[in-house]
């Protein structure tokens, strides 16, 4: 395997491994205050599936990416409406939001199937420019993957260097303490919720935008799941999703450059391996070391009233 | 607080019903054609199932419901929008029949379900279009035997089942041709879907093709092992590209993303499945091949109506207008459409011979023998690649 | 692990009647049709004619009904898999996954030995469905037990190892060759089909499924260890303090309702596939998941839920025939009914008020 081989494994891992990224680094808000949501599949689809279609409508992929955000933010704020306001169970709260997801997104995107829209340009990396063309090449990224690891060290900011990342963290750990302390954790949970949601819009508009260019039902495949395991493969962290986004979008890129070269390798073992990643990494932390997971994850807060 | 948050669930459906209607007026923008009218109620004389729905009908009704199921969306720019445009133009010959169709229907037998209902509603000839769909069509056609089923691709037959398709492998010879001829790298690629039997033929057939131009030229191979997994599709196309590909051609449902993220990278793309995937490659496009079966199922449906039908395994080419051939992409030189137009003469003379011996797979061993050749069921059971390919044939 | 859930109440459960627990089912499916109904009418559908032909196809045809009722097996089974847990207070994700396993374990026993008789090589295929549903229940289990994972996280991981398995074994040593090049094994022998009803696709695993249902009912209300199990899942502490071993009702009750979610796999494939198939399940696990909740774990609930749920899930065919509406579209009226159970709290202790 050439070091030429190997680059395009790192370019095809930076392509696919944006939208988890996105998508990770809002569940890792919500999580941080306290709300799991295994949602995020469905919100994916309504954000890729409106993404699509406004930027069919108005030829414009910012619009679309905009529209991404928005939808996913809502479809977040109606997930937060049942966990926070009618404290419903998180887990089955977000698979009806998952189920909700697709079969909105159906509805919404069957007018636009197999439409072609404007993308987003791939722009060279800076300074690359007097590379050989089979190198260039695969250093050519949009802008949303340019974004992608300044998002990441702008949630990592906000969550741990400011006033509101502080008191969402606060809630996370304790609502009742935090609420005690002068916070309200329904807002913040809001508040974390419809940011997490434009970031997974974020995400899905790599993924059907730019990515893909096309809309089909279900077309997120499980990516949206992919991200909550990530979320608890980065320990909660945003900088740390960066490596984990890489290596889970690295390890299809690798798994097709093993193909193309000829190994015989089962690809449905390779498929599994993140998955049984994450576990053995949960199983390493759990017992020994001190977790870094928010200790009111999951519960509902019942509030003052 | 109470009434404030129940306001909130609710105006939050209306956002997202807003939404969702802000984007309905759109639907009419969309070149492709509108799915089919609801079905009227039926006017078939009562079947074995008593059908409640039927109650209002008309006094006159179509001469024969066809029923066609769909693995994908009929807009996907794929073999769905194909299957989909030969049944409009049955449609189009024979007015007097209704079509109703289901789209986005899994493989498997859930699929004799839709159908079921398909029977109910009056269907009384039956085309379920993938692969995947053909053992459920299968266990339904012996529960009704008055009910005709064409499948498209498969090869069980019956007293009331039969199979249609194309004959993919002789058009993947000429696309490989020209790949051939275009590639400088001497490097195609080829993104498959699962590695079954006929997936493995027409990569076969493509890398003899190239190398009856260019006996450099290798073929690379992956599978996505699903039928429309997009952002895989992207992947895929990228690792190839990396790899040194600079022609990309492939056997998946709807070739769009392949087509598009090849146009990006400046690399040659052979479409498959249907005419409508031109247009995602104005400037790379190198050629395609589009299932056009709309003669074939007329001559079907008319054989069903006119009482005439017989189950014949059916297999159709260019020759007989079953598949098309696309229109050359502005990058093609003279040279190689004329090798492709020579090719097509040698095809309806009945000259071209493909897999006649002897062809060797990966290994070196000698696969098909001097004299002999491959029949259309041996095509299907393929488990090797001829020499010249990489990637894993299982 | 810090994800941690409430447990279901379980002061409610088996205390209503069925008459009452039946009127607030209707109540939660009317508020649901009703919401369904605008978001067609916002899509530009007809609500009411969409909704009639759903429920005139799926309850008034017999060959509707009857798919209904097959939709409805592998959802008994799977609610039951996940509600058997919660009794002890444990969050089964996983049922998906146990599907899989057990599906695998069954569908290996019937590819080995094919020429069995029926009344041996199906016992043997549902034994061997329950141990390999129950071990995949075990692994998550034991990690919680030990105190180093929680269960919510694992069995929700291993859904998607689960299926990466039955693919692997699909595509690799049990892919039938030859004219069914199809990725799947090759068909069972008929001895190893489960025997079908009438001339549908409704099989023996309506019964099997209605027994469990029912074993289910007795073991949490009439012995002495259904008690101590709701007393496990109610306070952990007080039930210690009680000797009650808990650890040993943990791995019980997650290892059974594994085995159970197991037999699902192997009621579908054997009821319904003929072979083993790669991703043959379209999420039943999950909807097992859900349906518990809809229900609280009560056994009447559970088999209503089960019905409508199925009632839903079959109405795609003919939304889509009849009103050109995307098959997922079924999926919204599912969601809906979902959020008016769990936004229930207010929704309904107000109309009472």
């Amino acid at each position: 395997m050439s070091l030429l081989a190997l680059l395009g494994v790192l370019s095809s891992a930076i392509y696919s491994g944006t939208s988890l990224l996105y998508t990770t680094l809002g569940e890792v808000i919500s999580e941080r205050g306290g709300i799991v949501n295994l949602g995020l599949e469905g919100v994916m689809l309504v954000s890729a599936a409106t993404g699509f279609a406004v930027t069919s409508v108005t030829g414009n992929p910012y619009f679309g990416i905009l529209a991404s955000m928005l939808s996913g933010g809502l479809i977040n704020m109606l997930f937060g409406y049942l966990v926070i306001a009618r404290k419903a169970n998180q887990l089955a709260s977000g698979l009806a939001t998952m189920f909700f997801g697709f079969g909105l997104s159906a509805l919404i995107g069957a007018p636009y199937v197999g439409g072609k829209i404007e993308s987003l340009p791939r722009i060279l990396v800076p300074g690359l420019g007097g590379l050989p063309k089979q190198y260039t090449f695969q250093f050519q990224f949009d802008l949303l993957i340019y974004l992608v690891v300044p998002a990441a060290i702008g949630v990592w900011f906000l969550l741990f260097r400011t006033r509101w990342g502080l008191s969402q963290r606060a809630v996370g750990e304790s609502a009742d303490t935090a609420f005690a302390a002068g916070y309200d954790p329904n807002k913040l949970r809001y508040q974390a919720l419809f940011l997490a949601g434009m970031l997974a819009g974020l995400g899905a508009a790599h993924l059907s935008i730019v990515y893909t260019r096309t809309w089909k039902e279900f077309m997120t495949a499980g990516r949206g799941f992919i991200a909550v395991a990530l979320v608890i493969f980065s320990k909660w962290h945003p900088l740390r999703a960066i490596a984990g986004a890489l290596l889970f979008g690295g390890a299809v890129a690798f798994q097709l450059l093993l193909q193309a070269s000829g190994v015989n390798i089962s690809p449905f073992l390779l498929d599994s391996i993140p998955y049984v990643l994450t576990i053995l990494v949960l199983m390493a932390w759990g017992g020994t070391r001190k977790q870094s997971a928010p200790a009111s994850l999951g519960r509902v807060y019942r509030g003052s009233e | 607080m109470k009434t404030k948050s129940t306001l909130m669930f609710v105006s939050l459906f209306v956002i997202l019903g807003l939404i969702l209607a802000a984007c309905q007026p759109a639907a009419t923008a969309t070149p492709a054609p509108e799915p089919t009218q609801p079905p009227a109620p039926t006017t078939v004389p009562p079947t074995d199932v008593p059908t409640e729905v039927a109650t209002d009908e008309p006094p006159e009704g179509p001469c024969l419901i066809i029923g066609a199921l769909y693995v994908g969306s009929v807009k996907d720019a794929g073999f769905n929008q194909a299957m989909h445009e030969s049944l409009l133009q049955v449609k189009e010959n024979i007015p007097c029949v209704e079509i109703i169709e289901a789209e986005n229907i899994p493989e498997g037998p859930d699929a004799e379900k839709t159908m079921q209902t398909m029977i109910d509603q009056g269907a009384k000839l039956i085309f379920p279009t993938s692969f995947g769909h053909q053992e459920p069509a299968f266990a339904l056609s012996e529960k009704n035997p008055d009910v005709i089923f064409e499948h498209v691709g498969g090869y069980m037959m019956s007293g009331n089942f039969a199979n249609l398709f194309g004959k993919p492998p002789e058009t993947f010879y000429i696309m490989g041709a020209a790949a051939g001829m275009m590639t400088k790298s001497n490097k195609l690629g080829f993104i498959g879907a699962f590695p079954i039997g006929w997936s493995v033929t027409f990569i076969n057939a493509f890398e003899l093709g190239a190398q009856s131009t260019n006996p450099d030229a290798e073929t690379i191979v992956t599978w996505n092992f699903s039928w429309s997994d997009s952002a895989k599709e992207a992947a895929a196309t990228d690792a190839l590209i990396n790899q040194g590909v600079d022609v990309i051609t492939m056997h998946v449902d709807a070739p769009s993303t392949i087509i598009q993220t090849a146009e990006a990278r400046g690399v040659y793309s052979i479409g498959y499945q249907s005419l409508a995937a031109q247009q995602f490659a104005p400037e790379y496009w190198l050629t395609g091949v589009g299932f056009t079966l709309g003669g074939t199922m007329t001559w079907l449906t008319q054989n069903v109506i006119d009482e005439k039908w017989e189950p014949i395994f059916l297999r159709c080419g260019v020759a007989d207008g079953c598949m098309t051939i696309a229109p050359f992409g502005p990058k093609v030189p003279q040279e190689v459409q004329d090798k492709v137009g020579s090719l097509l003469e040698d095809l309806k003379s009945g000259k071209m011979a493909i897999f006649d011996g002897p062809i060797v797979d990966q290994d070196g061993t000698v696969r098909i023998a001097v004299g002999s050749t491959l029949s259309d069921e041996e095509m299907g059971n393929v488990d090797w690649f001829v020499k010249g390919v990489v990637g894993s044939p299982k | 692990m810090a994800v941690t859930s409430q447990v279901q109440p379980l002061n409610s459960l088996f205390a209503k009647k069925p008459v009452q627990v039946f009127v607030r089912y209707l109540a939660i499916f009317f508020v649901a049709f009703v919401l369904f109904g605008v978001i067609l009418w916002l899509a530009g559908k007809n609500p009411f004619e969409a909704i009639r032909d759903m429920l005139v196809y799926t309850l008034g045809t017999p060959s509707g009904f009857s798919e209904v009722i097959v939709k409805m097996i592998p959802l008994l089974f799977t609610s039951i898999a996940v509600a058997l847990p919660a009794r002890v207070g444990l969050i089964n994700v996983g049922a998906e996954g146990q599907l899989y396993i057990g599906a695998m374990f069954a569908a290996g026993i019937a590819l080995a030995f094919p020429q069995l008789q029926a009344w041996i090589l199906l016992p043997m295929m549902v034994a061997a469905s329950l141990v390999g549903g129950a071990a995949w229940a075990f692994i998550p289990v034991y990690l919680r037990a030990k105190g180093w994972v929680n269960e919510t996280i694992t069995t929700l991981l291993m859904n998607y190892v689960a299926p990466t398995i039955v693919s692997f074994v699909v595509y690799g040593p049990w892919r039938a060759r030859g004219a069914a090049s199809a990725p799947q094994t090759v068909d069972f022998s008929a001895s190893a089909r489960l025997p079908s009803f009438f001339g549908t696709r409704i099989h023996l695993g309506l019964i099997i499924g209605l027994v469990i249902l029912a074993a289910y009912w007795y073991l949490m209300k009439y012995t002495r260890w259904g008690l101590e199990m709701r007393a496990v899942g109610g306070n952990p502490q007080a039930a210690r303090r009680n000797g009650i071993h808990i650890t040993r009702y943990l791995m019980l009750a997650m290892c059974i309702g594994g085995a159970i979610a197991g037999l699902a796999g192997m009621s579908e494939i054997s009821g319904i596939h003929g072979r083993l198939r790669p991703n043959f399940s379209p999420g039943f696990g999950f909807t097992g998941f859900l349906i518990n909740w809809l229900s609280f774990g009560d056994p009447i609930g559970i088999f209503l839920m089960s019905f409508v749920i199925a009632i839903i899930t079959s109405g795609g065919d003919i939304l889509q025939l009849k009103q050109g509406l995307p098959y997922a579209v079924l999926n919204i009226l599912l969601a809906i009914t979902l959020y008016v159970v769990l936004a229930k709290p207010t929704l309904f202790r107000r109309k009472k008020a």
